[in-house]
């Protein structure tokens, strides 16, 4: 393998792919980069294990001609070094030379380093794309979603699949749904597909997209979906994101959505968020951020919180809409708290089912939004 | 570690393996129990081996020249996790690490392998997190557990795992094994009969320690046969000063075992001696012996043995063995009248 590259181009690319590079891995490749040069540009490879990261930089496009590729090949390079080297190299284009079996030398100008490697055929293969399971949605979209699910899964390792958020499509919707038992968030989206595209118990990890995130932009342009048996793919420009997939069956949730309720309230989102949070600071320790909320009349709600050796608080908010019975209900506020944060509707719709059931929040201007929690039984 | 190194040692254990194998139905988890950890965790890596082989013939695996033969091989295989002891014991983060990986699919193909090390280290807290995911694992995995203690596994994870009992070593295989790890043929015969004795020692001090051990008990012995009076300065002199702890002595006392087992086994023809380099000696004790006083002396090596495990004092023990060894010798009994 023997290249010449343009420095900053170079730089971006392992950049990109060492973000999914761990010093804590399982196996010692892990913590290298694999590099592969073809006649139509250079591939880059980070990983984790968890999640993989690929960058391909094209050698030339209409403007600029960005590498020069002298002989082809792989190489594996130790990212903690390799990239610290490229970033500090002090010329406008940099040499990448294969030395002997698995070495290589990186020059720059007048500055030549050289570093030992892996043998590349000990590489972790990344999935072959079968192109069956595949559908599109633009970049902020996506990003939409992951924020506004990623945030209710399970923290705790106990039921594993509950740390990942699951993906289904069928007629060409796209419905994310992550919970941890206590709360559930879950948003629909209609994406494009191939019509008989079915696809169901696709569970990504929170953490990978957590990470996803950060990569994706609040753009138009399509990301590319490919689900393969045990891992996923978002495919973004040049760069190709991978995150395995959590094992086992997400439980069943379409059915624990109640749809007719005894009290519906309209609200103003952020006059609720502000009193749960005013509410949480007294609970926020001791019992589990327990706040009461209680129908006053038919146009507001009382909401309190009591903490026996700190103090209480109370107060009333206006609720545009009140209908049905009356309520008085208590339940976890940083988990509403959590929800409200992500929806961007001026106000809610809340669905009571009874005091010892569940109860949905609802965007008023999004219909494809919704946030499900269970109540917490106080005596 | 391939099937045949493996059926030459374990026949039994090989036949089970490899039928799981070609018929491709492995349990979720083994528990490989036995003496020797490397045959253990060398049959191990070569299940695991096998699990994740891409050969499509089942007979064939592992076929070594695929890649994921050769990755689990070097180590960077990534649907393989090794848990190892970090220090004491097997801590709770370790497990909840496998645990994470168990509950993500595998990173290239929906099969996963785990080996743990020493799993009788675990903490019973630790332990306890690994069962659920035991229990009922998603997707094609299997764990395979190594330990020397069956015993000390929590009941609740052996219920779980099919148990592979490995048969100890036979002392003539250990005793090649040890060849070729480039012993010399007489500490390779001593050691192989002696087990891992003194465990105290480091493994280069241990193998020197054998080595003078055996030449004090030649010596004894030859003073025993030869020169009865003298053997007790011997025993003052090196016996003693070798043999100066509990775990020692008793070592001292096998190696003696040895000596008046292989002297029977020369009378009898057999060459599988535990001091192969000293035929001439034993065939002239042999000579000079009957069965019956041979086994009267071992006899009273086992005896002495049992004080040591009570607490008689080393020296006495010592003093009255060599007058029961004495007992048997025909020169003893002349030399004495002669006095």
């Amino acid at each position: 393998m023997h290249f010449t590259i343009d420095t900053n181009t170079f730089i971006n690319g392992v950049q990109q792919a060492n973000k999914a590079v761990s010093s804590r891995t399982t196996i010692p490749i892990l913590t290298g980069i694999k590099i592969r040069a073809t006649a139509t540009g250079i591939t880059l490879i980070g990983s984790d294990s968890d999640i993989s990261i690929e960058t391909f930089i094209p050698s030339s496009d209409e403007e600029h001609e960005y590498i020069t590729i002298h002989e082809e090949g792989e190489m594996v390079l130790q990212a903690k070094y390799f990239a610290e080297i490229v970033r500090k190299m002090p010329g406008d284009a940099l040499t990448l030379k294969k030395e002997g079996q698995m070495a290589a030398s990186i020059a720059s100008d007048n500055v030549v380093f050289n570093l030992n490697g892996y043998d590349p055929d000990n590489y972790p293969r990344l999935p072959q794309l079968q192109e069956e399971q595949v559908f599109q949605l633009p970049q902020y979209l996506l990003k939409d979603i992951i924020s506004q699910t990623v945030f209710a899964v399970s923290s705790q390792e106990t039921r594993p699949v509950l740390t990942g958020v699951n993906f289904t499509i069928t007629d060409k919707e796209l419905t994310a749904t992550a919970t941890d038992s206590h709360r559930l968030a879950m948003r629909t989206i209609s994406v494009e597909a191939e019509e008989a595209l079915d696809i169901k118990n696709v569970i990504i990890p929170g953490k990978s997209l957590v990470e996803l995130n950060r990569i994706l932009d609040d753009r138009e342009d399509m990301v590319t979906i490919v689900v393969t048996s045990t891992q996923v793919l978002f495919k973004i420009d040049h760069l190709l994101f991978f995150s395995r997939l959590l094992d086992g069956k997400f439980p069943l949730t379409s059915h624990m959505i109640p749809t007719e309720g005894k009290t519906t309230v309209t609200l103003s989102t952020k006059a609720l968020n502000r009193s749960l949070e005013r509410a949480m600071l007294l609970s926020r320790e001791v019992k589990n951020n327990v706040v009461h909320v209680k129908s006053v009349g038919t146009d507001q709600l009382e909401i309190s919180s009591i903490s026996a050796e700190v103090g209480k608080v109370k107060e009333t908010i206006e609720a545009t809409d009140l209908n049905g019975e009356e309520l008085e209900i208590a339940f976890n506020g940083k988990n509403i708290s959590d929800a409200l944060k992500v929806i961007d509707s001026e106000t809610i719709s809340v669905l009571f089912t009874g005091a010892m059931s569940p109860f949905v929040i609802r965007p008023m201007n999004e219909k494809q939004m919704i946030h499900l929690f269970s109540p917490v039984r106080t005596s | 570690m391939e099937w045949g190194t493996l059926r030459a040692e374990q026949p039994v254990v090989t036949q089970l393996l490899q039928h799981a194998v070609w018929r491709e139905r492995l349990p979720h988890a083994y528990i490989f129990e036995g003496e020797d950890r490397d045959e253990q965790l060398g049959a191990a890596f070569l299940l695991a081996r096998a699990f994740l082989c891409s050969n499509n013939d089942p007979a064939a695996k592992p076929c070594n020249q695929c890649s994921e033969c050769k990755r689990v091989q070097s180590g960077q295989h990534p649907d393989i996790i090794i848990i190892r002891s970090d220090g004491l014991s097997i801590k709770k983060a370790q497990v909840e690490f496998l645990q994470k990986e168990f509950a993500y699919k595998g990173m290239e193909s929906t099969r996963k392998a785990y080996i743990i090390e020493e799993a009788d280290k675990m903490t019973t807290s630790a332990a306890n997190s690994l069962l659920a995911s035991l229990e009922e694992p998603e997707g094609e995995a299997l764990a395979i557990l190594e330990t020397e203690n069956l015993h000390f596994l929590l009941p609740t994870i052996v219920s779980r795992s099919q148990v592979i009992s490995f048969r100890p070593l036979s002392e003539a295989s250990r005793q090649a094994h040890l060849r070729e790890k480039g012993e010399t043929e007489e500490v390779a015969a001593i050691k192989a009969r002696v087990g891992n004795k003194p465990t105290s020692l480091e493994d280069g001090e241990r193998t020197n320690w054998i080595v003078q051990g055996r030449q004090v008990v030649i010596q004894l012995a030859e003073e025993v046969f030869q020169r009865p009076l003298q053997a007790k300065w011997l025993l003052q002199d090196k016996w003693h000063t070798h043999f100066n702890d509990r775990e020692g002595l008793d070592t001292g006392l096998d190696f003696l075992l040895f000596w008046y087992r292989d002297v029977l086994y020369t009378k009898w023809g057999r060459e599988d001696l535990a001091y192969p380099d000293q035929l001439e000696r034993l065939k002239t004790e042999a000579l000079n012996r009957s069965e019956s006083m041979l086994a009267a002396q071992m006899k009273a090596v086992m005896e002495a043995k049992r004080y040591l495990a009570a607490n008689v004092n080393p020296q006495l023990l010592m003093e009255r063995l060599l007058l029961r060894l004495q007992e048997g010798s025909n020169f003893a009994s002349s030399d004495w009248h002669s006095l």
